[in-house]
């Protein structure tokens, strides 16, 4: 589905020089897969993860979605990727205030060439009917706690029914119950969608265990395994 | 939902950053619009005057150009005489087509005898052509003796039927377009009545009316075709000794540098009103999207183009131009229209509203202007949002 060749990514960072996040990454994401991508703080994951939906551009190296390398696409067709294949559940809290919980569900509809495709809401609110919050569609974000927002968010990354669902760290701000509740939560959508998950981690032991386990180390992979 | 209602949303979201752009718009729109008002009220006012005077060469009596500017444009009532003969000898200057005489009088205030101060101007019909015309159109016979045209403030006050000068009784018979100046309260009446008027104020007036005998106030010039009214200016001051002609070119010249200054002022002060509410609405705005990296990233990673990232951010700062210039030149609009009478007044210049068709090419070229302004204050915030790399843009809050 998407593999990275020989993917390396160097940050400038300020006075302290260049600084190597990912260095040489192979790797291979097959249809259908639950990835998950452990290590410990400034291992590289989540800039692995950006690299793979082409939200930053990698200093060396391909990564190659089908048989396209994501980064000879002009924005705009990388946008439509992200927009049409991928979803989205990032670690910090990512919904726009301004927006209701239906709206912000409904936000990737607003891009690219879904803007006059009818059904968002509807959509939407099946959605959030999915993750135990349709009586929330009209709450905004700060009305809801954490773990809430969280299942919002997935339910926002689901809209467009992606190929692949990418996850930093998703339950990185949750209590213990909750966490266990997400990665179920997951594991349903890997199960019942067949969504492929990329997920980065740093708690493995709430992976379903069909997951495939790949651990970084400065920039690099160096185990992988399976959960 | 579209890229303009998610516009919206941010604006009506972030209730203080929307409201000090839509403040500082509203000041530069309404400060630009009330500029160009001013500026094409006063530059229509003294058109009209003109217009009314119809005249190529105005020949009043020489030191006295200042005040009869004063009187035509701010109706301060004035007293200038020169002999009668002058027009006799005006006609005579080659290249003048036709002279016509007039009065300058000035009606007496908190008397009983006259129902307000105004500047009076008597014409003679039989040479006129700045009032006969629009009586010739308008009521369809000359004055007669006792009647009077007035400017558009003027109007016989309620519960009675005439106009009151010098103890006189004179019926207004009809009302001049407006002009934004001193012929707004002035009033035209023939040589006739004004002398009949005079006549009476020895027993009805409080004060009688002076008419030096065999005098005129002003000598309105018409020039033949083809003549250049200077030229013929020149030659009138030459040949008529105690007079000063000045072109229509060359009217209200004193006016036009005074308040050439005080346009000059306003121009200085808008501009630093605008520069510097221009320079807070890009500072917000970068302030704004520095905080909202995190967000704009989010939106990237969502699927949002370069380009639709730049459009949301530009909707959000077009509906804020609008809505703060609409507000600007809606409130500038109603105060100027409200208080024109008293621009005329304590600035001291003609002022006059303009028509709707120019008024609404106005509020466009003042939309258009706010806009234009607030789309280049943003320009930089925007452009550097929209082109930045997302997972940088999500990491740095």
């Amino acid at each position: 589905m998407v593999w990275l060749d020989g993917v390396t990514k160097t940050y400038r960072l300020g006075k302290e020089g260049m600084v190597t996040a990912v260095q040489a990454v192979d790797l291979d994401v097959a249809r259908g897969e639950f990835l998950v991508i452990t290590g410990r703080s400034g291992a590289g994951k989540t800039t692995l993860l950006n690299l793979v939906a082409g939200l930053t551009r990698p200093t060396d190296g391909r990564i190659v979605w089908g048989d396209v390398d994501l980064w000879r696409m002009p924005d705009a067709q990388r946008s439509h990727l992200r927009n049409r294949r991928l979803g989205f559940v990032f670690q910090f809290a990512s919904l726009l205030p301004s927006l209701t919980v239906a709206e912000n569900v409904a936000l990737p509809t607003a891009f690219g060439s879904h803007r006059r495709e009818p059904g968002a809401h509807e959509r939407a609110s099946e959605l959030l009917r999915t993750v135990g919050l349709a009586d929330k569609r009209d709450a905004y974000p700060r009305q809801l706690s954490a773990g809430q927002q969280q299942r919002v968010v997935i339910a926002r990354s689901l809209i467009n029914d992606p190929e692949m669902l990418l996850a930093d760290e998703p339950t990185s701000n949750l209590d213990a119950a909750t966490e266990c509740e997400m990665m179920a939560l997951f594991a349903e959508i890997h199960a019942m969608r067949g969504v492929t998950i990329l997920m980065v981690t740093h708690a493995p032991q709430f992976v379903p265990g069909c997951a495939r386990l790949v651990e970084m180390a400065d920039g690099a992979i160096c185990a992988r395994g399976s959960a | 939902m579209t890229l303009f209602q998610l516009a919206w949303k941010n604006v009506v979201g972030s209730a203080f950053r929307s409201w000090v752009v839509y403040l500082c718009v509203l000041l530069v729109t309404g400060l630009l619009f009330s500029f160009a008002l001013l500026i094409g009220g006063t530059r229509d006012s003294l058109r009209l005057v003109q217009q009314r005077l119809g005249a190529d060469v105005v020949v009043v009596p020489e030191g006295t150009e200042t005040e009869i500017e004063s009187a035509l444009l701010m109706g301060h009532p004035v007293t200038a005489w020169m002999p009668r003969e002058n027009e006799i000898k005006i006609a005579r200057v080659p290249g003048v087509r036709t002279v016509s005489p007039q009065l300058y009088l000035a009606s007496l205030a908190n008397a009983p005898c006259c129902t307000a101060e105004m500047l009076v101007m008597a014409f003679d019909p039989r040479t006129d052509f700045t009032i006969a015309p629009w009586l010739g159109q308008h009521l369809g016979h000359s004055l007669s003796a006792g009647e009077a045209v007035g400017g558009s403030d003027v109007f016989v006050p309620y519960g009675e039927e005439h106009l009151r000068i010098y103890g006189s009784e004179i019926d207004l018979v009809g009302s001049l377009e407006r002009t934004g100046t001193g012929l707004d309260t002035a009033l035209f009446l023939t040589f006739e009545t004004a002398y009949e008027v005079a006549e009476n104020s020895r027993t009805e007036a409080i004060r009688p009316l002076e008419i030096p005998p065999e005098s005129i106030s002003a000598a309105l010039v018409r020039v033949e075709p083809g003549i250049d009214p200077r030229v013929a200016a020149l030659q009138i001051m030459n040949e008529v000794p105690g007079v000063t002609a000045i072109p229509a070119s060359g009217l209200f010249q004193g006016f036009r540098r005074q308040i050439g200054g005080l346009l000059q002022g306003m121009l200085a002060l808008l501009g630093i009103a605008s520069a510097l509410s221009l320079a807070i609405v890009g500072l917000i705005f970068s302030m704004a999207v520095n905080e909202r990296r995190r967000e704009i990233g989010v939106v990237r990673a969502l699927g949002a183009t370069q380009g639709e990232v730049l459009r949301a951010l530009f909707a959000e700062a077009l509906i804020l131009a609008l809505g703060g210039g609409a507000t600007g030149i809606l409130l500038a609009a109603t105060v100027l229209y409200l208080f024109r009478d008293l621009i005329v007044v304590s600035l001291a210049m003609p002022f006059l509203f303009p028509p709707l068709p120019s008024l609404i090419a106005l509020v466009g070229g003042g939309l258009v202007a706010g806009c234009a302004g607030v789309g280049l204050a943003v320009l930089f915030p925007v452009v550097r949002a929209s082109c930045l790399d997302p997972a940088v843009a999500m990491r740095e809050q």
